[in-house]
């Protein structure tokens, strides 16, 4: 007999870095789960070698290739100008047939900045100042992949800033180096996450007894909207009746001061409750916020990809065992 | 040194299976399955599908320790009329539909937000 449910989503907000949703009609096991993957399951490409021809830079090799593991990837598939799943691009470096790397699992870098030479391009009263290697100084050898810098151009135009910064080069210092990235999960390590906030938060459920609450003076209403330290009510102008404020998701975080103070106006202490807020069990509230890798709603879609193959995959495995 | 590879927590040993199952030796309509390389993410989602099945009596997961990478689940049915494995594959199946119904919620909902918030911004 199933058992499906039929999940619902309500977009609140979508930018680039940035997604807020509604999911509800199902409970926390599903709302886990899709925020679980979307930390540690949904692959992205990752700086993971890395080849020094020369490094005469005050950082040791070791201390740059961590840092250059760190630097977000995008994979924007032809034709798109998101940061999308590299899924269908790549293989895991560990699947691929080939014997060491090749186009199919893995992305080279080149980098190779060397402070003298760059000096004589640099204008006279420049020329005392340090230079700062960055993540624009590596050249991709693959059209659709770049490290993640700014998520659009405007934001790239406002900025100063000249990319992730890798080290610093003085007089006489030179760096140059391959670096090869691949496609990974963030089990394996977690500069392969997507994301630098994936969370959720339980719908409040706000319910005022209106009749409860004409039993009250407008001072004692007043109180009760003051007594809550989130703010998640006001007073009608109008009617002079209790409301919840419209965005009373974003704040509340359930504290028990609404409690306490209606218990203090109450006659007896069995009387109806004025104001009860409680946690929807099947209405959550994510947030997710990119770090640059992979657009936010693509973060979403990929996790539910992820899911789905996870599940499939079980599926086919429960067979096997009952045969 | 002796430190496991990082991808031994996603990835199958040589002589491993996805799933093993053992059925109890004290329990009538029982069983463990045993599931390799999985973690809370799948095997919660699996035991409250499973607790929606009124032809489950129980179900219940176990992470035996943070470095094991094993999940032991365990299922017992109302009736011998149906096996354990009958159930696993029942929810699997509407976790899997639910997912669908999910993807095209989503695709849905991203479409319906981009038309009503049209700001030239998105590069479209």
């Amino acid at each position: 007999m199933p058992q499906q449910r039929f999940p619902k989503i309500e977009i609140l907000q979508i930018a680039p870095h940035y997604i807020q949703f509604i999911l509800s009609e199902t409970d926390t096991s599903m709302a886990n789960a899709l925020r679980r993957i979307m930390i540690a399951e949904v692959p992205t490409l990752a700086i993971d070698l890395v080849e020094y021809a020369e490094n005469s830079s005050v950082l040791n090799d070791e201390y740059i290739a961590h840092r250059l593991g760190l630097i977000p990837i995008r994979f924007m598939a032809e034709g798109s100008l998101k940061g999308g799943d590299c899924h269908t691009a790549f293989l895991p470096h560990q699947e691929c047939v080939c014997y060491d790397r090749c186009p199919r699992c893995s992305v080279e870098f080149e980098l190779d900045v060397n402070f003298d030479k760059y000096n004589q391009t640099r204008p006279e009263q420049e020329r005392d100042l340090s230079l700062t290697v960055t993540s624009r100084n590596l050249i991709s050898n693959n059209m659709l992949v770049s490290p993640a810098h700014f998520l659009n151009e405007e934001e790239q135009d406002e900025s100063h800033d000249e990319g992730i910064s890798i080290v610093k080069l003085g007089p006489g210092q030179h760096l140059k180096l391959k670096a090869i990235a691949r496609m990974g999960i963030s089990k394996e390590h977690a500069k392969w996450c997507p994301v630098a906030v994936a969370t959720y938060r339980f719908w409040p459920e706000i319910t005022i007894n209106q009749e409860a609450c004409s039993m009250l003076t407008l001072e004692q209403k007043q109180e009760l909207v003051e007594a809550c330290p989130d703010r998640i009510l006001e007073l009608d102008e109008i009617t002079g009746n209790l409301v919840a404020v419209e965005n009373a998701y974003e704040m509340a975080t359930f504290t028990e001061d609404l409690k306490v103070a209606q218990n203090a106006m109450k006659k007896r202490p069995e009387d109806d409750d004025f104001v009860k807020v409680v946690q929807s069990q099947d209405r959550f509230v994510f947030s997710v916020e990119s770090t640059g890798a992979m657009d936010a709603e693509e973060i979403l879609m990929s996790s539910l990809r992820v899911l789905k193959d996870k599940l499939n995959y079980l599926a086919a495995e429960v067979e096997k065992l009952k045969d | 040194m002796n430190a496991p590879e990082r991808s031994a927590a996603f990835i199958l040993d040589d002589d491993e299976e996805k799933i093993e199952y053992a059925a109890d030796t004290k329990v009538s309509n029982a069983g463990t399955f045993t599931l390799n390389k999985e973690d809370h993410t799948m095997s919660n989602l699996l035991r409250m599908q499973l607790l929606r099945d009124p032809q489950v009596k129980f179900a219940g997961y176990m992470h035996p320790h943070p470095l094991v990478h094993k999940i032991h689940l365990k299922i017992q049915t109302t009736t011998s009329q149906v096996a354990p494995a009958e159930t696993l594959s029942a929810a699997i199946e509407d976790l899997s539909n639910e997912t669908d119904h999910l993807i095209t919620q989503v695709t849905d909902a991203i479409e319906k937000w981009k038309r009503e918030n049209d700001t030239g911004m998105m590069g479209m």
